[in-house]
C-alpha cells in the first residue's frame, strides 16, 4: 500500500481539531470518507510545502492548498463521501457551498482579523503566543493585513475600513446564512440522510470556529446559539469524529500555565544574568579581591582597607 | 439588526411603480445582466425603459452595472434590487416555502460566485480575450491615452480579485470546468420543469436566464463556453422558452 498523503495544518485549540476553516473542512471530510492522512499540526506556516495551510503533498510529491483541490484528490483516491448523494443532491451541495463562501466567510474573516478588538485579545495574542520566534513578531500583522485586502476585494470596496456600518450588514448577511442553512437541515442529523458529506464537512469547517472560540464582540456566537439544529449539528460532529480533541478543551488552561511560569523564571534569570556580567565588566563590583582577601591572614587588614579605599575613589 | 432594511421598505412602499422607470447600462456588445433585470421587470408586469451610457459604472452608487433610476431612487446590485421591487408590492418568491426559498437563495449564490466569477477571468483574466476583446470594447468610448489607462486598470483590478479568491493559479481549462458544473447542478436542479420552482418562474429564473442567454449571444475568441451551455438541453430549451415568452413580444 503506498504511503499516505501528509497534511499540514493548523494547530488545534478551544476544543477544535485546528483552529482555520479551510483545515477543518479538509479534516471533517477526510474523516467522513475515512482517508488515512498523516496529519502535521504545525503552528508555523513557512514549513508547509506551499507556504499557507492547509497544504495536501501528494505521493507523487504535488502539493495542494484549495480545500476543494484536496477534496477532489481524495475523490480521485477512492474517498468519497458524496457516493450517495443523488444528482439532485450534488447540485444542492455545490449551491450551499457558494452560499457559505458569500455570505458567511466575510463576516467570519471580519469577526476574527478585522474588528479590533477580537483581533487584538484573541487572534492576534493566540497566532503570536504559538508562532516560533521570531515570526510571532511580524507573521500575525501581515496575516491580518492580508485578509483585509482579501475582505476589500471580495466587497469590491478598496477603502473598506473595520466599522459598525460595515458589521452590521456583514453580520447579517452571516445570520441570514446561518438561518438559511438551519431551515435546511432542519431536524436531520446530517445534511443528506444519515451519513456525512462534503456539505457537511464545509459547514462544520464554518460553523465550528463560531461556536467554541469566545471572542470579545460574540454577536455571530449569540446568532448561532440560538439556532439548536446546527449547535447540536457541530457538537455532533466533534464528539463523533474528533473525540480526543474535545477534551483537550479542559486540558489547556492547566498546560499553558507550566510554559508562562517557566518563560517567566527564564526571563528572570537572562536579566539577573545580565546585570551581574554588567557589574562585573565595569568594575562596579569584584568578586576574587573579597575572596582572596578572606583566605589572608587578619594582619592583612590594613592592606584591604587601604586597597579598599582605593577603590571607592576609582570609582567616586 | 434589520434596521437600515426596514427604513428602507417604509421610504419606498409609500409611492407606487412610476412609469418613467429607467435602467442604465453600459455600451452595447459587452458582457452585461442587464436582460436579468428586464426579464424581471418584465416577469413582474412593471414597465422599464433601458438606456445605453458609457459612464454607466460611474453613475451607479456602489459601481456595479446595471442599475436602476426609479422615482427619485437609484438602486444598483440584484440584492437591493430585488429588495426594492418587493417594497413596492411585487414579489416573485412569495409563493416558495421557507426551505425552497433557502434553496433559492443557495442557487443564486452559486450562480454568482460561479458563472459571474467564471465570465469575469474568462474577459480580463485570458489574455487572448483580454486583447482582442474585452480591453478594445472598454476603453471604445474614450481617447488616447485614457481609453488605454482605463482598460488596463479594469484588468488589474479584476486580476486582483481573482488572487483574492484563490481563482488566480487556474487555468483556462479549469474555468472552463466550474463553469460546466455549474451549469450540470443547475440542469439537474431544473430537471424537466418548465421553472426552478413550480410553475412560477422566480427571481432564479431570471438571474439564470440573464447569464446564459449572455454566455450565448456575446461574441468571445473561442465558442468553447457557449458549447458547454449547450451541452445541457434543458437549459437550452429553458432559455428559448423564456426568451419566446417574454422577449418576442417586445419586438414584435
Amino acid at each position: 500500500m503506498a504511503a499516505p498523503d501528509e497534511l499540514f495544518c493548523w494547530e488545534g485549540d478551544w476544543g477544535l481539531p485546528s483552529i482555520s476553516t479551510d483545515c477543518l473542512v479538509v479534516l471533517a471530510y477526510a474523516q467522513f470518507a475515512g482517508a488515512p492522512l498523516k496529519l502535521r499540526k504545525i503552528s508555523n506556516p513557512w514549513r508547509s510545502p506551499s507556504g499557507s495551510l492547509p497544504a495536501l503533498r501528494t505521493n507523487q510529491k504535488e502539493t495542494l492548498s484549495r480545500p476543494s483541490d484536496i477534496i477532489i484528490h481524495l475523490r480521485k483516491q477512492k474517498f468519497n463521501a458524496d457516493y450517495d448523494l443523488s444528482a439532485k443532491e450534488g447540485a444542492d451541495s455545490l449551491a450551499f457551498i457558494s452560499l457559505m463562501e458569500e455570505k458567511l466567510m466575510p463576516a467570519l474573516i471580519y469577526a476574527f482579523w478585522i474588528e479590533p478588538k477580537n483581533y487584538v485579545d484573541v487572534t492576534r495574542r493566540w497566532y503570536a503566543e504559538h508562532m516560533p520566534f521570531p515570526l510571532n513578531f511580524f507573521l500575525p500583522g501581515r496575516m491580518q493585513r492580508q485578509q483585509l485586502e482579501k475582505l476589500r476585494l471580495l466587497r469590491g470596496d478598496e477603502r473598506l475600513e473595520a466599522g459598525e456600518e460595515l458589521e452590521k450588514e456583514l453580520y447579517r448577511d452571516a445570520a441570514e446564512c446561518m438561518n438559511l442553512l438551519s431551515q435546511r437541515l432542519g431536524s436531520h442529523k446530517f445534511f443528506f440522510g444519515d451519513s456525512p458529506s462534503s456539505l457537511d464537512a464545509y459547514v462544520f469547517g464554518h460553523l465550528a470556529p463560531i461556536l467554541k472560540c469566545k471572542l470579545p464582540n460574540g454577536k455571530l456566537q449569540q446568532h448561532l446559539k440560538t439556532l439548536d439544529n446546527l449547535t447540536n449539528f457541530c457538537t455532533n460532529i466533534l464528539q463523533l469524529y474528533f473525540p480526543k480533541d474535545g477534551r483537550g478543551e479542559a486540558h489547556n488552561s492547566p498546560r499553558q500555565k507550566p510554559p508562562r511560569r517557566r518563560k517567566q523564571f527564564l526571563s528572570a534569570l537572562v536579566a539577573l544574568g545580565a546585570m551581574l556580567s554588567y557589574a562585573l565588566l565595569t568594575g562596579m563590583v569584584s568578586i576574587q579581591h573579597a575572596h582572596h582577601e578572606a583566605l589572608e591572614e587578619p594582619p592583612d587588614l590594613q592592606d584591604i582597607g587601604s586597597h579598599h579605599d582605593h577603590e571607592d575613589e576609582g570609582d567616586g | 439588526v434589520c434596521l437600515p432594511a426596514c427604513l428602507f421598505v417604509t421610504l419606498t412602499a409609500a409611492e407606487p411603480w412610476p412609469e418613467n422607470a429607467t435602467l442604465y447600462q453600459p455600451l452595447k456588445g459587452e458582457l452585461q445582466y442587464s436582460y436579468l433585470y428586464i426579464l424581471l421587470f418584465l416577469m413582474c408586469g412593471l414597465p422599464v425603459q433601458v438606456f445605453c451610457r458609457a459612464n454607466a459604472e460611474y453613475m451607479s452608487p456602489s459601481g456595479k452595472i446595471p442599475f436602476i433610476h426609479v422615482g427619485n431612487q437609484v438602486v444598483s446590485e440584484l440584492g437591493p434590487i430585488v429588495q426594492f421591487t418587493k417594497a413596492k408590492g411585487h414579489s416573485l418568491s412569495d409563493g416558495l416555502d421557507d426551505v425552497q426559498r433557502a434553496e433559492m437563495k443557495a442557487y443564486m449564490e452559486l450562480v454568482n460566485n460561479m458563472l459571474l466569477t467564471a465570465e469575469l477571468y474568462i474577459q480580463w483574466c485570458d489574455d487572448s480575450t483580454a486583447t482582442e476583446i474585452s480591453r478594445p470594447r472598454y476603453s471604445s468610448p474614450y481617447s488616447w491615452p485614457l481609453n488605454k489607462i482605463l482598460a488596463y486598470q479594469k484588468q488589474w483590478e479584476v486580476r486582483r480579485k481573482m488572487n483574492a479568491i484563490g481563482w488566480g493559479g487556474k487555468t483556462l481549462e479549469q474555468v472552463y470546468e466550474d463553469v460546466s458544473q455549474c451549469c450540470q447542478a443547475l440542469s439537474q436542479r431544473l430537471g424537466t420543469q418548465s421553472y426552478f420552482f413550480n410553475k412560477q418562474p422566480t427571481e432564479l429564473d431570471a438571474l439564470v436566464f440573464g447569464h446564459l442567454f449572455t454566455i450565448l449571444t456575446t461574441r468571445l475568441t473561442s465558442t468553447e463556453l457557449a458549447e458547454r451551455v449547450k451541452s445541457y438541453s434543458n437549459l437550452l430549451s429553458f432559455c428559448r422558452r423564456v426568451e419566446q415568452t417574454y422577449f418576442e413580444d417586445k419586438s414584435s
